[in-house]
């Protein structure tokens, strides 16, 4: 009888690594409430041992859209194959009650044959996988490989975020009040009993992400937009504009509450997505325009742009060095840093190079999540 | 469907609230596995209703604390009865073992109790709801990990209060900002979207039973299509629910252009969309919801 209920823990097992290497964070509590429910017997209907594993293993929205479908992959071939055999041992249990669960656990869950986890063992994104997938240059991502960048994407850009919100996070508590320790201590006849702290300022970053969306730079854009919709939620002050030919302000479209609506917006209001490249006359565009509003010593200015300039170098020139005069530090992410032997020999670039602060590769994972570094050291 | 997932899903709506079998399930575990569930979804798709339906269905009190940037333990957690404390100490100024009387006025019963030691000091198991979660500091997730995982509360003079009976925790989040991994891995989770079109008009229908079925439909509809445009809030709800009831005083039995020109107010609350639809037609927003 042990023996058939470790079956089944196993194949449970089985399930948390498998949802553990599609980036759930899953510990042991998480497994031992999956065994609770089944040793419950929940696994006994199909939608409510689903809905179970879904409510414990979920612990954001985005594991949440996914789940169903990983659950239909994974455990979909053992509830049809078995389905017939279960009808007759559920009639069966109804009269031993007692030994139901471990029976129809037993029989149920087992061992998958060896072909089966072969075949899932090619599903599975493992370790090695991961960190292939994250030094994959975004422009050579095949088709097989686009939804496993898509998930690690998602992952690793949500970890970064939460460790550059416990970096920007101050602590509360100032100085004391003395004002407001004397206001309490009224009622107290006089006893300074009730200490009130000044709250601590918070230091405000403010950044403003510069994206190139031209023809050149398609296969990098939207992996570098999606990049910049998640330091927005943990930089109040992030502005976003996009450029190719001339500039669009972005922030106001990333108000929507989901990723997908945002990304709508951005496709049908962008209208110059792919086209050429005026980096000059984009960057004047946002100095005249945004320029006095969005530039300050306070200010962080990041543009993510492979410089392949198709207009007047003087402008670009004179636009970057202006920028950099007016903002605290310019930051400059070309996806062509990542290729191998790449030099900053276009004429865009050489022009700017001297009036940056940091001048780093954007190509892959791996380098979008080292730019956690650039940006908070600034 | 499990009998007892089925019974819940009764009885919830019995107490106008409709549960699907999947939302069920997780109301289901967090009474077993005595799990808090961490609800997320836009604002107004039925989050906080559902810890006070599951309060009446369990028939105890549902203790709330709604969060804000600011919050702390001496409002949330416990707070010593400062007053009490100095009339103690006046009363028994001649004392002579000042140890003992330190120890006395730092005891329980010098203690306020805040919503979080309320619910876990209960004689009868209550519903904790902790109402927009995402509203309050970092700070204060860290002071909820202890109750959330262990159902006990550290008092650095009293040491730790464990629960006498363990509340329903239910946590709710706009998505306002994101919470930690922290508080996440001690909590079930469920995303709660807003309603099929099929299961709104069975609310408004269940809430408001006079109204015309096919004014229900018009309704939901029409709020179907909003929620489809790019607003700056779609409406939840709440809002479909208040419209419907403004429809229905007014004795309307059809939505017209003008009608949508005068309630509008009662289904958005932001400037750009009121202007949005109504530079609209009606017709546009009636079109049928796939």
């Amino acid at each position: 009888m042990q023996a058939v209920q470790k079956t089944f823990r196993e194949r449970l097992i089985d399930f948390t690594i498998y949802c553990r290497e599609r980036q759930f964070v899953l510990g042991p509590q998480e497994t031992r409430d999956a065994f609770a429910i089944a040793e419950k017997g929940y696994a006994l209907d199909r939608k409510m041992f689903q809905y179970s594993l879904k409510a414990i293993y979920c612990k954001r929205k985005e594991h949440f859209d996914r789940f169903d479908e990983m659950f239909q992959r994974f455990w979909s071939r053992y509830y049809e194959e078995k389905l017939e055999q279960r009808q007759k041992q559920i009639q069966q249990l109804k009269k031993e009650k007692d030994t139901a669960t471990v029976i129809f656990l037993g029989t149920e869950f087992k061992v998958p044959k060896k072909e089966v986890k072969e075949q899932e063992a090619k599903e599975t994104v493992g370790a090695n996988e991961s960190i292939r997938l994250r030094m994959t240059d975004f422009s050579k991502v095949d088709v097989t490989d686009k939804e496993k960048l898509e998930e690690l994407a998602e992952e690793l850009f949500h970890q970064m975020s939460m460790r550059f919100k416990r970096r920007l996070e101050n602590a509360n508590k100032g100085g004391i009040d003395i004002r407001n320790t004397i206001r309490h201590g009224i009622d107290k006849g006089g006893m300074m009993l009730d200490l009130a702290y000044k709250r601590k300022r918070k230091e405000k970053r403010k950044v403003v992400f510069i994206l190139d969306v031209s023809g050149s730079m398609d296969t990098y854009s939207y992996y570098l937009l999606r990049y910049v919709m998640v330091l927005k939620k943990y930089f109040k002050s992030l502005e976003f504009f996009t450029f190719s030919t001339h500039l669009t302000h972005v922030t106001p479209m990333l108000r929507a509450n989901n990723e997908a609506q945002i990304l709508k917006q951005i496709g049908t209001n962008v209208n110059s997505w792919s086209s050429g490249t005026k980096i000059g006359e984009s960057l004047t565009e946002f100095l005249s325009v945004y320029g006095s509003k969005f530039l300050s010593q306070k200010h962080i200015v990041v543009i993510l742009s492979d410089g392949l300039e198709t207009g007047s170098v003087t402008v670009l020139k004179e636009a970057v060095r202006t920028i950099r005069r007016k903002c605290k530090t310019l930051v400059w992410l070309n996806p062509l840093k990542g290729m191998k032997g790449f030099q900053p020999i276009q004429k865009g670039m050489v022009n700017v190079m001297p009036h940056l602060d940091a001048f780093e590769s954007a190509h892959n994972l791996d380098s979008l999540l080292k730019l956690e570094k650039v940006l908070m050291d600034v | 469907m499990n009998k007892d997932i089925e019974a819940l899903i009764q009885d919830f709506y019995a107490h106008d609230y409709i549960l699907n079998e999947e939302l069920a399930t997780s109301i289901f575990l967090l009474k077993n596995l005595e799990k808090p569930l961490l609800l997320e979804g836009n604002p107004g798709v039925g989050k906080t209703m559902l810890a006070k339906t599951l309060a009446e269905h369990l028939g105890t009190n549902l203790i709330r604390l709604q969060c804000y940037e600011g919050l702390d333990v001496s409002t949330t957690i416990y707070e010593w009865n400062y007053q009490k404390q100095l009339l103690h100490i006046k009363l028994f100024e001649q004392e002579k073992d000042k140890k003992a009387l330190g120890n006395k006025i730092f005891g329980m019963d010098y203690v306020l109790q805040r919503p979080l030691l309320q619910s876990i000091s209960a004689d009868k198991p209550v519903v904790l709801l902790i109402d927009e979660i995402d509203r309050a500091d970092e700070e204060f997730e860290a002071y909820l990990l202890e109750l959330l995982s262990d159902f006990q509360i550290s008092i650095p003079e009293l040491g730790t209060i464990t629960a006498k009976t363990k509340p329903l925790v239910i946590l709710t989040s706009n998505r306002t900002r994101e919470l930690s991994d922290a508080l996440r891995r001690r909590c079930l989770y469920h995303w709660v979207d807003f309603p099929s079109k099929a299961k709104e008009i069975d609310i408004i229908a269940k809430k408001l039973p006079t109204i015309d079925e096919e004014l229900a439909t018009q309704v939901v509809t029409f709020i179907h299509n909003l929620r489809k445009s790019s607003l700056h809030k779609p409406p939840g709800i709440a809002e479909s629910l208040d419209w419907a009831k403004t429809l229905l005083l007014m004795n309307q039995k059809n939505i017209t252009d003008e009608i949508v020109h005068n309630t509008i107010g009662s289904v958005l609350k932001h400037k750009d969309d009121v202007e949005f639809v109504r530079n609209k037609t009606v017709q546009e927003f009636l079109v049928p919801v796939s």
